[in-house]
């Protein structure tokens, strides 16, 4: 163990000489996650809206302003021509067209016609597409129904859904998604640090020279994967602090239970990182394939998708993630408050997965030593 | 500066590729590969809800209601509860989506002409899917009522017939969407690469052998990104066949449009590798440089699933990355079948990125030792 910790003491004076790089492993982390969180809003608000309005009416109006007033939408502008209205799509300029036709004032006020408007959203990207699409229509119609009420036509609505909203009463994007990020960023961290330490070493030349020491393989991992461990841990505990005291994400299960979790997590990860090590012979691929194994991670976690909307067969592949593991986790801590009653099944789970992928490393690892 | 010396330095990077079966596998297959596994996950946009039943009432109109919820794919029933306290852990282990509360008294209150309550609980973690399953709910209740009642839905009775068409992508089906935004993340791999090889001369010193040599630094740069360029339009063409013969994702544009625009985002996201790659002494530093400034903002704040914000800071940094215009410039061809005018903004920044990011380099770009 004093031999491991040796080649500890030799990592920690090389981060210590390599200043910039160690700057940037302990800053950046924070800074991406402020920058995030920013980015990401705590909702989609504010999708641009044109309006073609051949009635210019006061009515025609008033239906315009319905959809300004709703949070998802803001209408910002009012082509003359149809052929102006399209191109503002195309451009991606707006996304969401209404077209009100010439006549819909009076359309509305006649009770033998049923007045027409048009709604086009752009769905190239789906997600504000249809969130603009349904926001626009829910405006029409609530217009419309409005418009009945006060004529006295009302529809009596004989059932009410009364919703109450649990972990997250405000629906704040914010809350689910930062939690993530704090987790998807560690993983990047500690992956990097671990999966280029070694290969480092070997494209130096100087794995050799740690071969010929008196130093068993499996010191040889374990005093590389304390840096990294340090690294990951350091990072996740400032990153944890702005989550919850600059964005208010409440932390409302245990604080130790997350930690322990985390360098679980941690540890699951460097296995993975020192197999990438074993497996590349040049920093360049150790790099490349863990830019690659990130993103199908990233892609399981359950962070876009969720995982049971997948196949079983994608399912599968999901449940070996650690990532999606520690996901659930993190969340289920952080904003459900639950504890290891309930956790247990994907603790177990990623520390199985861990011991599995590090034994593999250091195994492999002794194949490619020659 | 000498082409013939120039074709020298992109000629030996393009050995070092090849020769190297891993790096060229990485370099040019895995974006394709990436493209394939991931855009498999969105391919499946169908979200069903679980949902656990208390029914307090249990009458048959009751016991309809639930039938009707559970008659096709949107929602699958998968508890019923029958004490209050067995609700808070169904949400907190994630057993159910959502807790519908039948009170007692329902079918009364309903067959009445209402107002009938139903009180539903909803885990808000995940805001989109929480706020999409209310308004799923909501119409299922209104149908369930108006089949009550006999009468025609709620919506088609209010007096405005709202006809909504969903532009690009007529199904807003997310795969449609996501294939060519993934496209353009995917496509950082070949900026990645180029900082990694810069990195590594320097690492392992081939980079002095290089100084002895008569090639200048214009032409060590422009050679390098040269070869790059050119590996990363091939491995552009492979995930490009990915996408529209695998995935058949509509292809509306030009590929004589796109490509030109393709090698000026490969310009763009290069030239800033370079910039980095100028300041960063080893492979390391490089790698997570790139990962935190490139890679990880490319999937979340430059448009895949959110829109750009509007944020000053973050906004700011959204438009200085490649990606936030590349993906705006592949769902334009890809989805809009946009030609060279409706792109020109966006082709525009990134050749003003891309230019200015060279300049940069060549500027603090120093061939000596330090």
């Amino acid at each position: 163990m004093v031999r491991a910790w040796n080649l500890v003491r030799k990592e920690l004076i090389q981060f210590r000489r390599d200043w910039l790089m160690t700057t940037f492993i302990l800053t950046l982390p924070v800074l991406q996650l402020i920058l995030l969180a920013q980015a990401t809003g705590s909702r989609i608000s504010d999708l641009c809206v044109a309006v073609l309005d051949s009635d210019r009416s006061y009515v025609s109006r008033r239906l315009v302003s319905a959809l300004d007033n709703r949070r998802e939408l803001d209408v910002c502008y009012f082509p003359e021509t149809l052929a102006d209205a399209h191109r503002l799509l195309d451009r991606g300029e707006a996304t969401v067209l209404l077209i009100i036709p010439d006549g819909f004032a009076a359309d509305l006020a006649d009770d033998s016609v049923e007045p027409h408007v048009q709604i086009i959203a752009d769905a190239s990207n789906s997600v504000s597409g249809s969130i603009a699409l349904n926001a626009a229509k829910g405006a029409v119609l609530e217009f419309a129904s409005d418009h009945a009420a006060a004529r006295g036509l009302a529809a009596i609505i004989p059932v009410e859904l009364r919703t109450t909203v649990r972990f997250n009463p405000d629906l704040n994007a914010r809350l689910f998604s930062m939690p993530a990020q704090v987790g998807f960023i560690v993983y990047q961290v500690t992956l990097t640090v671990a999966a280029v330490g070694l290969a480092r070493e070997r494209e130096l030349g100087t794995l050799e020279q740690l071969m010929v020491m008196p130093l068993r393989r499996v010191e040889l991992v374990v005093g590389k994967a304390i840096p990294a461990l340090l690294v990951g841990a350091l990072n996740f505990m400032c990153m944890l602090a702005v989550t919850v005291f600059a964005f208010g994400v409440p932390m409302r299960g245990s604080l130790l239970l997350l930690f322990a979790l985390t360098l679980a997590f941690i540890v699951a990860e460097i296995g993975y990182g020192i197999f990438i090590s074993a497996v590349a012979r040049t920093q360049q691929q150790a790099i490349l394939l863990v830019f690659v194994l990130a993103m199908v991670d990233m892609t399981f976690s359950g962070y876009m998708v969720r995982i049971k909307n997948l196949p079983i067969a994608l399912q599968a592949i999901a449940q070996v993630v650690p990532f999606s593991h520690y996901l659930t986790i993190i969340r289920g801590v952080m904003l459900k408050g639950a504890g290891l009653d309930v956790l247990w099944p994907h603790a177990a789970a990623m520390l199985a997965i861990g011991l599995l992928v590090i034994t593999i490393a250091v195994r492999s690892l002794s194949r490619s030593l020659d | 500066m000498s082409i013939r010396r120039l074709l020298v330095v992109a000629r030996k990077e393009f050995r070092h590729v090849t020769r190297d079966a891993r790096l060229l596998f990485l370099v040019t297959v895995a974006p394709a590969f990436l493209l394939t596994t991931l855009s498999y996950v969105f391919a499946l946009d169908v979200g069903r809800v679980d949902i656990a039943i208390q029914d307090l009432d249990r009458t048959p109109l009751s016991r309809d209601f639930v039938t009707s919820l559970n008659a096709d794919e949107d929602f699958a029933v998968v508890a019923y509860v029958q004490r209050q306290e067995e609700i808070e852990p169904l949400l907190v282990r994630g057993a159910a989506d959502l807790v519908l509360v039948i009170p007692h008294g329902f079918t009364d209150a309903a067959l009445k002409g209402g107002p009938a309550d139903l009180h539903c609980v909803i885990d808000g973690a995940d805001s989109i899917a929480a706020g999409q399953t209310l308004g799923l709910l909501q119409i299922r209740v209104s149908d369930f009522v108006a089949d009550l009642l006999g009468q025609r839905s709620i919506e088609a009775g209010v007096g405005i017939q709202v006809s909504d068409r969903a532009w690009y992508n007529e199904t807003l089906k997310s795969l449609v969407s996501m294939v060519p935004g993934m496209l353009a993340v995917i496509m950082c791999m070949p900026a990645l690469a180029l900082t990694l090889a810069l990195a590594r001369e320097k690492e392992t010193g081939s980079f002095e052998g290089l100084i002895a040599t008569p090639v200048r630094g214009t032409e060590y740069l422009v050679g390098k990104l040269l070869a790059y360029v050119v590996g990363g339009g091939a491995s552009f063409l492979l995930a490009w066949l990915v996408a529209t013969l695998w995935f058949r994702v509509p292809f509306r544009g030009s590929l004589l449009v796109f490509f030109p625009l393709v090698l000026d985002y490969l310009f763009a996201s290069m030239g800033l590798s370079l910039t980095i790659a100028n300041f960063v002494r080893n492979q390391q530093t490089a790698m997570f440089l790139v990962l935190m400034v490139f890679f990880v903002p490319s999937f979340f704040i430059a448009g895949l699933i959110v829109p750009v914000t509007d944020e000053p800071i973050a906004g700011a940094f959204a438009r200085v990355l490649p990606t936030t215009h590349f993906i705006a410039i592949s769902r334009g061809v890809f989805l809009k079948g946009l030609g060279v005018g409706a792109l020109a903004e966006q082709a525009l920044a990134l050749l003003v990125i891309g230019v200015a990011a060279l300049a940069v380099s060549l500027v603090v770009f120093r061939k000596k030792v330090s």
